[in-house]
């Protein structure tokens, strides 16, 4: 105690001297940076807890502002929040300022802070990406997931028919009204893509569809073993709509291959909203159906900086790029954003990548033809994957689409 | 300021230690300054004794001599040289070393173990063995015996006290400073630390030697300076002064020797121990079927070494201890398996011998000290709410009347309050109900003579008034000049109880040490 | 004289000092990552005492903190290292959602929700205390383990049993009858902030003028004086847990019902995490006093609500006011930290010899 006081003055003092020189110095180099920083429109984007690198949503909604910042030449701001807690905060104290011509909330988990701001703040412009908010000053981007299921699900059904698998296998989390849409745009594909192979082929495959709600967001080993059931029913493709239990899926997937020896697929993982092509290795996961959260924050800055901005609910699909197939230009990216977050290591990159290439070629290109017609059909409208939204209606797909 | 000192070349030798003006004021006591300008010096060669009262300044001003304090005004010179001591680090760097009143030592390890920690070369791996070869070495040539490779924790109070001397003179010093190194020791035990003393003031050692027993000073010092509340009241050499003027210094009034009390007659039986067995700390049997009766209106002392069962005799008594056999009857009611709760609210006071280990608690203020075996009761609580009123007014009585100086009621940790003071405390505490049966373990430990004679006073008063007392002290004087009856233990045993009309101090001795 | 005043303001003066020692290294690592200091430090300041808005939003943030913080202190006190207010949090909460499916009159509502957290916390109080009572496990360590128990109930029932059917990552929201008013609008602080400062009043209320206070500050400072003063030490451990349980689940309740816009967990409880952990440093910043606490509370609210501004306006990214934070945290926190991990470690190490010797 007593030698402690001695020690414990000195180190206040020392702490004291270096404090000031310290502020000394910064007051000299914070006056330099004041004096260099300019006006600009600026736009804010608000992430959810997620943060930056989380190799999804906020990573992706960063992209896309970020990518529109440099084109209109506005200062981006990012804020996180440190806890749930935050959200509304962190949109309030940005909308005070009345600096930002846009305010982006990434992600759902934003939506009672959006329209709660909204309601306070008549006069700010707020985008919401993935959520629906009624309020005039928000403009909402919701997406046609149908459309890129239905292309997943053209793809599953020729592949599997292509391998002799007599089943392919859908993941879900839990049965909420959002996920109708993947699971009938799927069947949708399903059904299209074994005319098409019929057509092509003049075999006439059968491929059923194993469909499993597993009721969670977030319980990883009940995707592998969801996964594991349908693969031990024949499943060759399993996509993966229930966020993180995609690495369960995955696992299952590895499991099966190790098992007989492979490196590759069948079976293959179908990965959800993120191009999670890259995951194990890059030749497991055939393919994603993503949702273009960058295009949705792209297109918030453009019509904010543009000064065509207005609330209201856009939905994004195929046509505009807003959901789609994952292909090679975006697995690049997604790996820029691996590395950042440690999910992958520099040195793995070229072997993803050929690897990728090496399983797409395995696929036989009469399939990827036809996925690409399924495409040029549902964005010209001559084909339109149903859109259930009562219960009722997803009992009528289930049939007409078994 | 003078580099060197010129009145060095005494007599008796040169002066090895002196203090200057020393002031010293604590944190939260500020009614006075512990101490205010203590001048001090110790000389090769010499016993000098600090004589003075509990709270007089002792304990503080040798800590600021070997340098676990640091002092609020003044200067401390060493061989001449102006220093400052920032630990006992520095302390014994210039060959200041302190035995303190409480051992100080890591008692799961070996007396050289121990040793090796106070040391500047226990690398990793301290060369254990020269260690314990230099604390075999330095224990024969002073007469202390200790084993250097025994576990601390398994040695008796006086070896402990010899591992702690040993430990400061493996430092080499030359100024060795005791705090009152009697308290924990045996009659013949203490003899045997004067021996050493004078061997060692003899090879040119200073000695510093703290106490405030009389015949310790005229036995063991050749110069004694004496304290009170924090000033010197007068230095002088032992062959110039007389106990009686020593004690007149020390204290305002004479002090009475002897105390009268009503002719104790049979009553009846308030508590009794029939044949318990109770099991040690250390898993070992501590009682082996003691039996003893403790009448009203009696003071019952048990004599013994220390270490004898008593403190376990105690524990039993009060419900501190799991009783394995036998029985134990308070007030006609069996209490073998009672708490301490309920052994208390039978009407037992107890006053322990560890005061600040369970006395108090010590980082609690002095007016929730003084109602810590009360609080359930009203005045001080209604329905569970303390009266913090009530609470202030019994407090403020029994500081009063104990002469317990405490700066303040709500404010003070006990912590800050002398060894005495807290004893007062307890005193007070334990005995304002006038309680049927009282359980007191060395009462008068570490109190000054006049606090001694304040507590005889009360324990007299407190027996003819019918409390039944059972009174455990090392201290025979006060065992005999207290007690009705007396019981001796030994190993576990009561080996012996006899009425203090006949008993003899020597035949107890004996009795205790079962020769 | 002077020297006496010293005395009475030294505690806050050592505090005071403290506080600058954190931000004088906190400029140093932002001077060194190329950060301006005075920037960041006066938008954190602006944001916590510039507009009343910036201070209601500290105060609704220090609003749960105050009882979380009040949890760990109330331990301390008992001599209990109850790290257990995150799960009891997390349980609090469940049980305040729960309740608000019921349909009641809204005065009542809100008490009923109220009671129906502290309840809960308070039972999950009651595993760590029966565990050291009956078998000598130290809290450290049973606390944290039912900590992740309760997070991962907390999952599986925000999911399964009170999912709000339309949108998955959350679970229903409390009732309108059972919230608690917001008191300044355009802020999210509500009425909540009473209930915390009620409370902690109530503590130090229980703990420095009742007996039961009283014999648990005994049994904290010293068991063996406990048992010789007749305090029956198991009781007065058992009643350290549930009140700190109590005051965890009150934080628990009112983060759903006086939580505004959701009113809701979300499904990974980030609703109501990391409040517990909060609360420890809360409680040793505010010397583990109950009114310390308030203003400890407010402090660290307030570092939370500047992290924002500091975000936004001075563009110092989250990681790095993250860190600043924490080295002024711990700048504040260090005195009573260094007294604490001393009693704390040889207890534990003590616990662990036992279990391996038996």
């Amino acid at each position: 105690m007593f030698k402690f006081d001695s020690i414990f003055t000195r180190f206040i003092a020392l702490s004291l001297v270096i404090g000031l020189v310290s502020f000394g110095i910064t007051v000299v180099s914070s006056v330099g940076i004041n004096a260099s920083a300019q006006e600009k429109k600026k736009i804010a984007v608000v992430t959810d807890v997620g943060g930056r690198g989380d190799l999804s949503f906020n990573d992706m909604g960063f992209k896309g502002a970020d990518e529109a910042a440099e084109e209109f030449g506005v200062e981006l701001q990012v804020a996180q929040p440190a806890s749930e807690a935050d959200y509304l905060p962190n949109v309030r104290t940005l909308a005070r300022t009345g600096d930002y011509e846009v305010i982006i909330g990434v992600g759902f988990l934003l939506t009672d802070a959006i329209e709660t701001a909204a309601k306070q703040f008549p006069d700010q412009n707020f985008a919401l990406i993935d959520a629906v908010v009624d309020q005039p000053n928000v403009l909402n981007f919701v997406f046609k997931e149908q459309e890129s299921s239905a292309l997943v699900g053209a793809l599953a059904a020729m592949t599997a028919a292509h391998y002799d698998y007599s089943k392919v296998g859908i993941v879900l989390g839990i049965e909420i009204p959002p996920l109708w849409k993947f699971e009938a745009g799927y069947r949708f594909g399903i059904k299209w893509g074994l005319d098409y192979y019929e057509k092509v082929t003049g075999e006439k495959a059968n491929v059923d569809l194993l469909w499993t709600y597993t009721g969670t967001f977030s319980d990883v080993a009940k995707g592998k073993s969801s996964a594991n059931a349908q693969i031990s029913q024949g499943a060759g493709l399993i996509y993966n709509v229930a966020g993180p239990l995609g690495l369960g899926i995955l696992e299952a997937v590895k499991d099966n291959l190790n098992q007989r020896g492979k490196e590759s697929g069948p079976p293959f993982m179908i990965g959800v909203d993120a191009n999670q092509d890259y995951m194990g290795n890059g030749n497991k996961v055939l393919a994603s159906g993503m949702k273009r959260i960058d295009r949705a924050s792209y297109i918030a800055v453009k019509r904010a900086v543009e000064g065509n901005f207005k609330g209201g609910t856009e939905v994004l699909g195929l046509d505009d790029q807003g959901v789609g197939l994952s292909r090679y230009s975006l697995l690049v990216d997604f790996m820029q954003f691996g590395l950042k977050g440690d999910q992958i290591k520099e040195e793995n990159i070229e072997t993803i990548k050929e690897n990728w290439l090496e399983m797409r070629e395995e696929i036989p290109q009469f399939i990827w033809t036809g996925v690409n017609e399924l495409e040029n059909l549902i964005v010209s409208g001559n084909v339109t994957p149903p859109v259930p939204s009562t219960e009722e209606e997803m009992k009528d797909v289930r049939k007409e689409y078994p | 300021m003078p580099k060197t000192d010129t009145t060095e070349e005494t007599d008796t030798g040169r002066t090895l230690l002196r203090a200057e003006g020393i002031s010293k004021g604590f944190p939260g006591v500020w009614e006075h300054l512990i101490l205010n300008e203590i001048d001090f010096d110790v000389k090769e060669g010499e016993v000098h004794t600090l004589l003075g009262e509990n709270g007089a300044g002792k304990t503080v001003l040798a800590n600021i001599l070997s340098g676990f304090y640091g002092s609020t005004a003044g200067k401390i010179y060493i061989k001449g040289e102006e220093v400052e001591l920032n630990s006992p680090q520095d302390g014994l760097e210039h060959g200041v070393g302190m035995i303190h009143q409480e051992v100080m030592l890591a008692k799961p390890f070996t007396v050289a173990e121990n040793v090796a920690l106070g040391t500047d070369d226990s690398d990793f791996s301290y060369p254990l063995d020269k260690v314990e070869h230099r604390v075999d070495q330095l224990s024969e040539n002073y007469g202390l015996e200790v084993d250097p490779t025994a576990r601390v924790g398994d040695l008796s109070a006086g070896e402990q006290q010899r591992a702690e001397i040993l430990k400061v003179l493996y430092h080499e010093p030359q100024v060795l400073i005791l705090d009152e190194p009697t308290s924990l020791l045996i009659p013949q035990e203490a003899q045997q630390l004067f021996k050493v003393l004078r061997g060692m003031a003899d090879e040119g050692f200073g000695i510093v030697f703290i106490t405030h027993k009389m015949e310790e000073v005229m036995e063991v010092s050749d110069r004694v300076t004496v304290l009170k509340l924090g000033k010197v009241m007068g230095e002088t050499d032992i062959e110039e002064t007389d106990e009686e003027e020593l004690t007149e210094m020390m204290l305002d009034e004479k002090i009475p020797i002897r105390l009268e009390r009503k002719e104790f007659e049979e009553q009846s039986v308030s508590l009794s121990v029939e044949d318990i067995y109770v099991t040690g700390s250390r898993g070992n049997t501590q009682l082996n079927g003691v039996s003893l009766n403790l009448h009203e209106g009696e003071i019952f002392g048990v004599a013994g070494v220390s270490g004898n069962g008593q403190s376990e005799l105690i524990e039993a008594i009060t419900g501190l201890r799991e009783i394995d056999n036998g029985r134990l009857i308070i007030e006609g009611k069996d209490m073998t398996d009672a708490s301490p709760r309920e052994i208390q609210e039978k009407g037992v006071a107890h006053m322990p011998e560890k005061r600040r280990e369970i006395g108090v608690v010590e980082p609690m203020t002095v007016g929730e000290n003084l109602i810590l075996r009360d609080y359930r009761d009203p005045p001080f609580s209604r329905l569970s709410v303390l009266n913090r009123s009530a609470i202030t007014n019994h407090a403020e009585e029994i500081i009063e009347e104990f002469d317990v100086i405490a700066p303040d009621i709500w404010k003070s940790e006990t912590r800050i309050l002398s060894g005495g003071n807290i004893q007062r405390m307890i005193l007070g505490r334990e005995s304002w109900r006038a309680p049927e049966i009282i359980i007191a373990s060395h009462p008068t430990h570490g109190l000054d003579r006049r606090a001694v004679s304040h507590t005889w006073e009360l324990f007299i008063d407190l027996r003819d008034r019918g409390s039944a007392i059972l009174l455990v002290s090392e201290d025979l004087d006060e065992v005999i000049s207290l007690s009705d009856r007396i019981a001796v233990m030994l190993e576990g045993n009561v080996v012996g109880i006899v009425d203090s009309d006949e008993a003899d101090k020597s035949e107890l001795g004996m009795m205790m040490t079962g020769a | 004289m002077l020297t006496r005043i010293y005395e009475q303001v030294k505690p806050i003066l050592d505090s005071f000092l403290a506080g600058l020692i954190g931000l004088a290294m906190g400029a140093i690592i932002m001077a060194i990552w190329g950060y301006a200091p005075l920037d960041a430090y006066d938008a954190l300041f602006t944001a916590i005492f510039g507009s009343f808005y910036g201070f209601s939003s500290t105060l609704a943030r220090a609003t749960p903190l105050i009882l979380t913080g009040l949890t760990f202190a109330i331990g301390v006190r008992g001599g209990i290292f109850n790290i257990g207010a995150e799960g009891q949090v997390f349980m609090g909460a469940l049980a305040a959602i729960s309740v608000s499916l019921l349909s009641l009159p809204s005065g009542i509502h809100v008490l009923v929700a109220i009671i129906a957290g502290a309840m809960a916390g308070a039972i999950w109080s009651l595993p760590p205390s029966f565990l050291k009572i009956t078998r000598g496990v130290h809290e450290v360590i049973s606390t944290i383990m039912l900590n992740w128990v309760a997070l991962y109930f907390g999952m599986y029932a925000v999911v399964e049993w009170l999912g709000d059917p339309q949108r998955a990552e959350k679970s229903i929201s409390a009732a309108t009858t059972s919230r608690l008013p917001i008191m300044v609008s355009g802020t999210s602080l509500t009425y909540a902030l009473f209930v915390s400062l009620a409370f902690s009043l109530l503590i130090f209320f229980l703990l420095w003028r009742t007996t039961l206070g009283f014999e648990l500050r005994v049994v904290g400072q010293n068991p063996a004086a406990a048992n010789y003063a007749g305090i029956k030490e198991n009781y007065s451990i058992n009643s350290t847990f549930i009140l700190g349980g109590l005051a965890a689940g009150v934080a628990g309740a009112l983060q759903i019902i006086g939580h505004p816009p959701t009113y809701a967990l979300y499904s990974d409880l980030s609703t109501v995490r990391n409040l517990g952990f909060d609360g420890i440093g809360v409680a040793l910043i505010g010397r583990n006093h109950p009114i310390g606490v308030i203003f400890a509370a407010v402090f660290f609210a307030g570092l939370n609500v500047g992290a924002r501004t500091m975000q936004i306006t001075a563009g110092v990214p989250l990681e790095m006011v993250r860190i600043i934070q924490g080295v002024i945290i711990i700048a504040l926190a260090a005195p009573e930290l260094i007294e604490l991990t001393n009693q704390l470690l040889p207890a534990v190490r003590n616990w662990i010899n036992e279990v391996k010797t038996s």
